[in-house]
């Protein structure tokens, strides 16, 4: 056979040479003629009415147009799954950050300075940043609608019944908080109208497709008319999945037909993009004297904050990642979403799956120190290997080197 | 907002008489600017020393150790002068944000800025340090322990500015020791720090101590009961386990009231025990103390 | 606006400019020459994206203002050599990949080896400590800079 000219080698990245030159294109790095530059207002409070007078704004020198809802020319909103997202809040904010309205003037300081003669005036409502006292029905709703809009629900044998048979049982409620992806390039980007008279707009993302339907569909357009442009990426784990900055300087770029930029501060990079899923996780699981696993019982909550995003897809993976790498023969996970108005949550490394080991493996420790079995052994007892069967009836075929791995550790 | 480089001392003075409050020093820049920034400082003008030698460098006479204010934490950490019983002001200096930021930023506007976690301040108070302040024509001197009015606010008029820190070289027997509680080792800000100043003679007896503490207060302190408490005792174990006592004692009636009280009542006893260890180690030359 | 008038040396290169009298360092070199390979990733000195060489030291240019780099000498990322050994040991040991925090990083390190040939691994890590990198955990950083040392004291770098 022919030896491989790639596999098994290392190979040097094909942009590398572009960025420790220095002179790899972020967006913030593009400077057209003519261009324009845009800031965003946002909501400084979680659940409120708002008015917004742009009028004092749009008098000075050098603004070019302060855009709000009324200038949609499509639809008022956007969101990966559910429309939940408003391109700019129109009658009330559903948490700190919300986008508002988006001034754009002839540079970046007069767009600051204009900034300060924005009124919004807030009319504040009741909040709710527990997502278990979200999901009770006496409680304000983030939308119209129930606050709970995804439960996940896996039932696989008779788990009230294996918990009498069990010679403990452990019973413990682990939370874990919402985390910032924090990648290093805040968000940016440009946007303008090509020689066609389509919008371009250029930006660090994730879903250059997504973002080009999106965008047609709030600016009543085909997607045709839409070209998105992804210039280097200055790391995203998730936290460029959903609009950011895309639509408002399509909208600019389309109105004033011209080139519009926009860099977010890392302050603002923070109240734009989504976090990692605070989640709740209430876990019962129970074994054998010689402990083999033999019931699980768990409720995952999960704070989306006030947009769906990535809920749904997250929080089904946390219930299915539920039981860990181990086999587990009675199995009973409810996963909940539940807006709040706390900061929306989404996509991050691992999509649901990392929050869940915290509760899990702990559950483990505590087992095997209950039952005077050391946490390695208790592992090798119920880890899947090939042919086992999961929770929700996966069968895993193939290569599963869990046991070898988890061998390795005993060396440490 | 107007940006002045003046060519010497002379002219900065003459400057800030002219401005008085409305012009700010700014040397390092990297607690100023971000202040500017955030619309928290808005001065008319910014008089910059970060280049002027007169107001740069360490130097010693007979008596004492003099650090220009326009001094950077990189140059503290790299001058010969300061020597190893002066560990402690070393230490601090290099405890400070990142290499960048000690590249930049100075001791002068670490004390000026006069923030409660302020690094160098704890040792420089340790060392029972003399501010020269001047302004044009006029002189003076001030502990810097008696310098600090509020968080963030030293005792300057309108027309002064730093002009010296001078405290006295450390004898053999003597030695300055610190140890900062940080959330991690680089860029971190002080969660707590301490610095302690420490004469023993040849029976262990402490002859002087001066314990400084960082972000408890409104700004970095002298901590005067450990200290009374000390003076005259042999140190040993014992002692050393009254004095954390105390200190936890002290510490928590200060911060009374406020969420972090009990934490750092107690972490306060780990870190001042690792800055005196520090401090013992260089008067004896030799870390023979904890075997005992 | 009050326009100041400065003397800078970037990149080997002589300019005279007149700044606005609060405009950064890092605006200076983006907006104003184009030098785009400083990268602002928090304005604030926490992250080293912004790092350049001033004077011969590393500082955050976000945190120094135009009109006092006057008379100074600057290297920014896109004045180092093509070839530099630093920039090749980035690319071949894996230590870029969003390469948002690179040019800092490559400067930082830069720094370090002008001074010292024959770094710890603590006295690199610590020569980064002002630069942070969201994507590669920093090890094959250090080892870039390793190599990188090996190779500018003549060895093969492996
Ligand atoms: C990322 C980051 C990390 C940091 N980490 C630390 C840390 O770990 N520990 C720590 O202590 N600090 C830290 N700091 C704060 C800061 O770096 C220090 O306080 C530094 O000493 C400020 O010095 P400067 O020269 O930059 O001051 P400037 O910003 O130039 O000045 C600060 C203030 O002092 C005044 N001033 C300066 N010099 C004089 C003078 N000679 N006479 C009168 N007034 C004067 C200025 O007018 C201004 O009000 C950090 C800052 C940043 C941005
Ligand atoms: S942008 Fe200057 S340190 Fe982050
Ligand atoms: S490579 Fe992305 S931040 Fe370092």
């Amino acid at each position: 056979m022919n030896e491989l000219k790639i596999v098994g080698k290392s190979i040097n990245k094909i942009d590398a040479k572009d960025k420790v030159d220095g002179s790899a294109i972020y967006p913030q790095d593009i400077y057209l003629e003519n261009m324009a530059f845009g800031v965003t207002i946002r909501s400084t409070r979680p659940h409120a009415f708002i008015k917004v007078d742009t009028k004092e704004a749009g008098k000075i020198d050098g603004v070019l147009k302060v855009f709000t809802y009324k200038d949609v020319p499509g639809k008022n909103h956007h969101g990966v799954v559910l429309k939940d997202h408003e391109v700019f809040a129109s009658k009330k904010v559903r948490r700190i950050g919300d986008p508002i309205a988006f001034i754009v003037a002839e540079t970046k300081e007069i767009a600051e300075y204009a900034k300060n003669f924005i009124k919004v005036e807030y009319e504040d409502i009741p909040a709710v940043f527990d997502p278990e006292e979200a999901m009770k029905e006496d409680s304000p709703k983030v939308h119209d609608r129930d606050n709970v809009f995804y439960h996940f629900k896996i039932r696989r044998g008779d788990v009230e019944k294996a918990f009498k048979e069990c010679h403990v049982i452990v019973e413990n409620v682990y939370k874990v908080p919402m985390v910032d992806h924090a990648f290093l390039q805040p968000e940016a980007g440009v946007a303008f109208l090509d020689e066609d008279g389509r919008v371009v707009v250029i930006a660090s993302t994730q879903y250059p497709h997504f973002d080009q339907e999106e965008i047609a569909e709030s600016l009543g357009v085909n997607k045709e008319m839409v070209r998105v442009l992804t210039p280097a990426v200055g790391g995203a784990f998730g936290g460029r999945e959903d609009i950011t900055v895309q639509i408002h300087l399509a909208i600019a770029a389309l109105t004033l037909k011209r080139p519009v930029k926009t860099v977010y501060s890392r302050e603002e990079s923070f109240l734009a993009h989504s976090k990692r899923h605070a989640m709740k996780m209430y876990y019962k699981t129970g074994a054998l004297k010689d402990g083999t696993l033999l019931a699980l019982e768990a409720k995952i909550i999960g704070d989306s904050g006030a947009y769906a995003s990535w809920a749904m897809n997250v929080l089904r993976k946390s219930a299915v990642h539920a039981t860990g790498p181990y086999y587990i023969p009675n199995v009973k996970v409810d996963s909940f979403a539940v807006y709040t108005n706390n900061p929306f949550t989404g996509a991050m490394r691992g999509f649901g799956a990392t929050q869940v080991p915290i509760a899990y493996e702990q559950q483990m420790d505590i087992l095997a120190e209950k039952l005077g079995l050391t946490p390695i052994e208790i592992r090798l007892k119920n880890c899947f290997r090939e042919g086992s069967e999961t929770a929700t009836g996966q069968v895993l075929e193939g290569f599963v080197p869990l046991e070898r791995c988890i061998e390795e550790l005993k060396s440490f | 907002m107007e940006a002045i480089k003046p060519k010497n001392l002379e002219e900065v003075l003459e400057y800030k008489s002219k401005y008085k409050g409305d012009a700010k020093i700014i040397a390092g820049g990297t607690d100023l600017i971000i202040k500017i920034r955030k619309g928290e400082e808005n001065p008319k003008a910014l008089i910059d020393i970060s280049s002027l030698n007169e107001l740069k460098g360490i130097r010693e006479t007979l008596e004492y150790i003099e650090i220009g204010p326009a001094t950077t934490f990189t140059e503290i950490c790299e001058c010969i002068l300061l020597n190893k019983n002066l560990k402690g002001l070393k230490d601090a200096a290099r405890s400070v944000g990142s290499p960048q930021i000690r590249n930049r930023g100075t001791v002068g506007g670490n004390i000026c800025n006069a923030s409660p976690a302020a690094d160098t301040v704890p040792p420089l108070l340790a060392l029972d340090s003399i501010l020269v302040i001047e302004g044009k024509g006029k002189k003076r001197e001030i502990y810097l322990k008696d310098f600090f009015k509020d968080k963030g606010r030293g005792e300057l008029e309108g027309d002064e500015i730093l002009t010296k820190i001078k405290f006295k070289n450390p004898l053999k027997n003597q030695g300055l020791g610190f140890y900062k509680l940080g959330l991690r080792k680089a860029l971190a800000i002080s969660r707590l720090s301490f610095a302690v100043f420490l004469e023993i003679d040849e029976m262990n007896r402490i002859e002087i101590v001066r314990i400084a503490s960082g972000a408890i207060g409104k700004f970095p302190m002298r901590e005067l009961e450990v200290e009374e408490y000390l003076t005259g005792r042999i140190i040993n174990e014992n002692t050393i386990e009254e004095a954390e006592t105390l200190l936890e004692r002290v510490i928590f009636e200060r911060l009374k009231g406020r969420q972090t009280a009990k934490f750092k009542s107690i972490a306060a006893k780990g870190v001042f025990k690792k800055a005196l260890l520090n401090a013992l180690y260089l008067c004896k030359g030799v870390n023979d103390f904890e075997k005992n | 606006m009050i326009l100041k008038k400065i003397e800078v040396n970037i990149n080997g290169r002589d300019y005279c400019l007149d700044v606005e009298e609060n405009l950064r360092l890092i605006d200076l070199l983006r907006d104003k020459l184009k030098l785009t390979g400083t990268k602002e990733g928090c304005g604030e000195g926490e992250c080293g994206a912004c790092t350049v060489i001033m004077g011969g030291k590393i500082v955050n240019s976000c945190l120094v203002l135009a009109f006092q780099a006057d008379k100074s000498r600057i290297i920014t990322i896109e004045g180092i050599e093509e070839d530099d050994v630093i920039k090749n040991s980035f690319i071949e040991e894996g230590a870029v990949q969003c390469g948002f925090c690179t040019p800092g990083m490559v400067l930082a390190a830069k720094s370090l080896l002008d001074k010292n040939l024959n770094p710890t691994e603590e006295e690199i890590r610590e020569a980064i400590s002002g630069n942070l990198c969201r994507c590669t955990g920093y090890n094959k950083i250090v080892s870039a800079v390793k190599k990188a040392a090996k190779l500018k004291r003549g060895g093969d770098g492996e």
